[in-house]
């Protein structure tokens, strides 16, 4: 299912925040990747480093107020950030689709589950409700839903995490969608039911050709899961690369020391090896690379040269020192 | 059915067919108590002195609440709970006022669990206070700076607050606060599950330290088996308010005999892209069960892809010394078809899922019980 030609083409994305009586904060900063049709594509990085700003700024979801965004958003070469509100509405559902954290926060607690499923049907496909509820009925239980001709009218509050998690899946499919936006789907679940929902997400991603931007915290996740994974730090993307390669060499100390800080459930009791510090200790990017004040390895220019993003063989990688024999 | 307790001067924790039970209440004048939750429903495990005993299992398998029994913050509804030879129950006064400095706990989310109006000096020097082992800060500022060194904070931490700090340093903080009163046993739970991975690993070393440094016993409870398996010397996995299976880290992984941890293993993504590709998945259908009605017979019987008509389905399994060559004695499993799931005699089938509906008690009911004080001085 895979060709070149890119389906979302994301270009020098910032999205500036400002803060009142401060500095604005740039939390997105210069941010290009692309995505390839049928193409699963991982956002990895650990908390405020900009994975969800980045998936709502491609989603036009971002508040209107209080925030710039720069950059272009190709999305089969219409620059999504230059479309009206109304025109983006419409892509969204149709074209693009997201999964949210939390699911009951991003459902409709007052429709039955299977009304919002016909809603988007009704709205996107033209369809009748009469005509949209076996369709609907047929998605919930496509995500694995039991019993969906009875679930089909339960209210979100009435079903478990997992549950609503299906159901917002069944909503985004509804309209067939070339690119699927997963924020964080599974991370307020059990892992027992995370592995359900990975799984599902893998077989509709094989079925139907849908394209997946997979946002995720967990380097597991994305291991099994994603083609390319970007690395974020502090807004930016600090290194790029296919799953395998990107994992048995990781070549930025960031995504080393990530690995190496991860208690394995494979490995017998070797001892972490910590990143030090916490993003508090980050330095701007503008003349500095952010992470040097807790990396492994700086050398002088790291404090006074911001490193750029390189590319070469299928590796992206922003570093003035990359890591030779990685941990 | 409850055994009395052992008498291994080894054992530092004793819990013996403890229960804690929570009623449903309804009605708007008289509350009538319309059921219960089963939180725990029947545990029995020793800690060894200067062992790491990990609980895991998933949300609501009754971890926290097992951890809290332990300090009698949740007075069983059944059973006991022995600590350094003494019924904690029994216990009244400047007698359990002493027994409660031996445990402490250290929390999931270091903020909430620590005034934010306090600053850290006073912070540590109340539980310090409170059990006579220092009269004012000022008699208490040699401990202090040894307790911030042991925890990897700088001196001048003292006279700042909580906001102060990153969420890894205001974990050290609990954690100094904890070892502030001499503990023998810390309870941690969920330790390092509100930090970020990078973090994460810090906390898990300071921890490792700290034991080998201050001899200490440590109970953790956290749902994340790579983190349980990482620190634990022995690990229980809870499913539905009981012990499943027990065994030593290391046996645990390297031959998970109980369904469900087989499921829970293979469940764990591993971020080793070769692992993964070629990892075979034990994928459970349907939902977690509700604690409040909980299965009969086996609580995983809804669930698993081994369940055999109608033993599963009516008795309930004990947790049981198994007749496997190279299984050790302290391996243990609440499963009655272990050796046959083992040998491969039986194979697993295909389970129809089955729908669980959320039964979410209003949060207002659960949460500020489940906060908890910060330490067990507070709760006195
Ligand atoms: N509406 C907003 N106004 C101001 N700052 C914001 C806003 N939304 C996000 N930010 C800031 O932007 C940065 C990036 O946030 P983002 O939500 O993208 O992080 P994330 O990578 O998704 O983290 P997490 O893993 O915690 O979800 C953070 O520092 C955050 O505080
Ligand atoms: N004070 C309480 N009153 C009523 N029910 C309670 C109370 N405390 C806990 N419960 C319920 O008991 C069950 C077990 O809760 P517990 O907090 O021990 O689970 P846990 O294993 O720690 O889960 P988690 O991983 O989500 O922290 C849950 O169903 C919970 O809702
Ligand atoms: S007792 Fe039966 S249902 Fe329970 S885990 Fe064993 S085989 Fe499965
Ligand atoms: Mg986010
Ligand atoms: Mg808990």
């Amino acid at each position: 299912m895979m060709s070149d030609a890119p389906l979302l083409s994301v270009e020098d994305l910032t999205v500036t925040f400002g803060r009142r009586g401060q500095e604005p904060f740039r939390a997105v900063d210069g941010v290009s990747f692309q995505v390839r049709p049928g193409q699963t594509v991982g956002l990895v990085g650990e908390s405020g480093c900009g994975k969800s700003v980045t998936s709502l700024a491609i989603m036009g979801l971002l508040p209107q107020r209080g925030n710039t965004v720069s950059g272009r958003v190709d999305f089969e070469g219409t620059n999504l950030l230059e479309l009206s509100t109304d025109d983006m509405r419409d892509r969204r559902g149709r074209d693009i689709a997201m999964v949210f954290q939390d699911p009951l926060s991003s459902l409709n607690p007052v429709v039955p589950v299977g009304v919002q499923v016909t809603e988007v049907l009704e709205r996107h496909r033209g369809m009748t409700r009469k005509a949209a509820m076996p369709v609907a009925a047929d998605l919930l239980r496509r995500v694995g839903i039991p019993d969906p001709d009875r679930r089909i009218k339960d209210y979100p509050h009435q079903m478990s995490g997992g549950m609503r998690q299906r159901a917002l899946i069944a909503i985004a499919l509804a309209c067939a969608p070339r690119l699927l936006i997963a924020d964080e789907p599974t991370t307020a679940l059990d892992v027992t039911i995370q592995a359900q929902i990975l799984a599902l997400l893998k077989e509709l991603v094989e079925d139907t050709g849908t394209a997946l931007i997979m946002i995720t915290h967990d380097l597991g996740v994305v291991a099994g899961l994603c083609d390319e994974v970007n690395v974020l730090y502090g807004g930016r993307i600090v290194e790029r690369g296919a799953r395998h390669p990107l994992f048995r060499d990781p070549r930025h100390p960031y995504t080393n020391g990530l690995l190496g800080s991860i208690p394995r459930l494979d490995a017998v009791g070797e001892r972490l090896t910590p990143i030090p510090g916490s993003v508090a200790d980050n330095l701007p990017w503008d003349h500095a690379c952010a992470f040097a004040p807790r990396c492994s390895q700086p050398i002088e220019r790291c404090t006074q040269v911001t490193p750029v993003l390189e590319e070469s063989f299928g590796r992206a990688l922003r570093c003035h020192n990359p890591v030779e024999v990685p941990r | 059915m409850t055994t009395p307790p052992v008498d291994d001067p080894d054992v530092l924790v004793d819990v013996r067919g403890v229960k804690v039970h929570f009623p449903i209440k309804a009605g708007v004048i008289f509350d009538r108590v319309i059921g219960h939750v089963y939180a725990v429903d029947g545990v029995d495990l020793q800690i060894r002195r200067g062992e790491t005993y990990g609980l895991v299992g998933e949300s609501g398998c009754g971890k926290s609440t097992l951890g809290r029994a332990i300090l009698n913050l949740e007075p069983p509804t059944e059973g006991h709970v022995v600590f350094d030879g003494t019924d904690i129950a029994s216990l009244k006064g400047e007698e359990l006022r002493r027994k409660r400095q031996d445990i402490q706990m250290v929390f999931q989310d270091p903020l909430s669990s620590l005034d934010p109006r306090q600053s850290v000096e006073s912070l540590l020097v109340e539980g310090m206070k409170a059990h006579g082992l220092a009269k004012d800060a000022k008699e208490a500022r040699p401990r202090l700076r040894e307790l911030l060194t042991a925890v990897g904070l700088p001196v001048q931490a003292l006279s700042k607050y909580p906001h102060e700090f990153s969420g890894g340093q205001r974990q050290r903080i609990g954690i100094a606060r904890a070892l502030s009163v001499n503990p023998k046993l810390i309870v941690a739970d969920e330790p390092v599950s509100a930090l970020d991975v990078s973090v994460q690993a810090q906390v898990i070393n300071l921890l490792e330290d700290l034991q080998e440094q201050y001899g200490l016993t440590y109970l953790v409870v956290a749902h994340d088996l790579a983190v349980v398996r990482h620190i634990s010397d022995r690990i229980g996995v809870m499913y539905l308010g009981a012990i499943a299976e027990e065994a030593a880290a290391v046996d645990l992984y390297a031959r998970p005999l109980h369904p469900y941890t087989r499921a829970l293993l293979s469940a764990v993504p591993i971020p080793d892209p070769d692992v993964e590709d070629s990892r075979e998945q034990i994928l459970l259908t349907g939902d977690l069960p509700s604690p409040s009605n909980p299965p009969t017979g086996c609580r995983f019987h809804t669930r698993c892809p081994w369940r055999q008509d109608t033993r599963c389905d009516d008795e309930r399994p004990q947790l049981r010394v198994v007749a496997i060559d190279g299984v050790p004695e302290g391996h243990r499993v609440a499963c009655h078809w272990a050796e046959q799931i083992d040998s491969g005699e039986l194979r697993p089938h295909e389970v129809t899922p089955v729908a669980v509906g959320s039964d979410e008690l209003p949060p207002a009911a659960v949460e500020p019980e489940l906060m908890g004080p910060a330490s067990v001085t507070e709760a006195l």
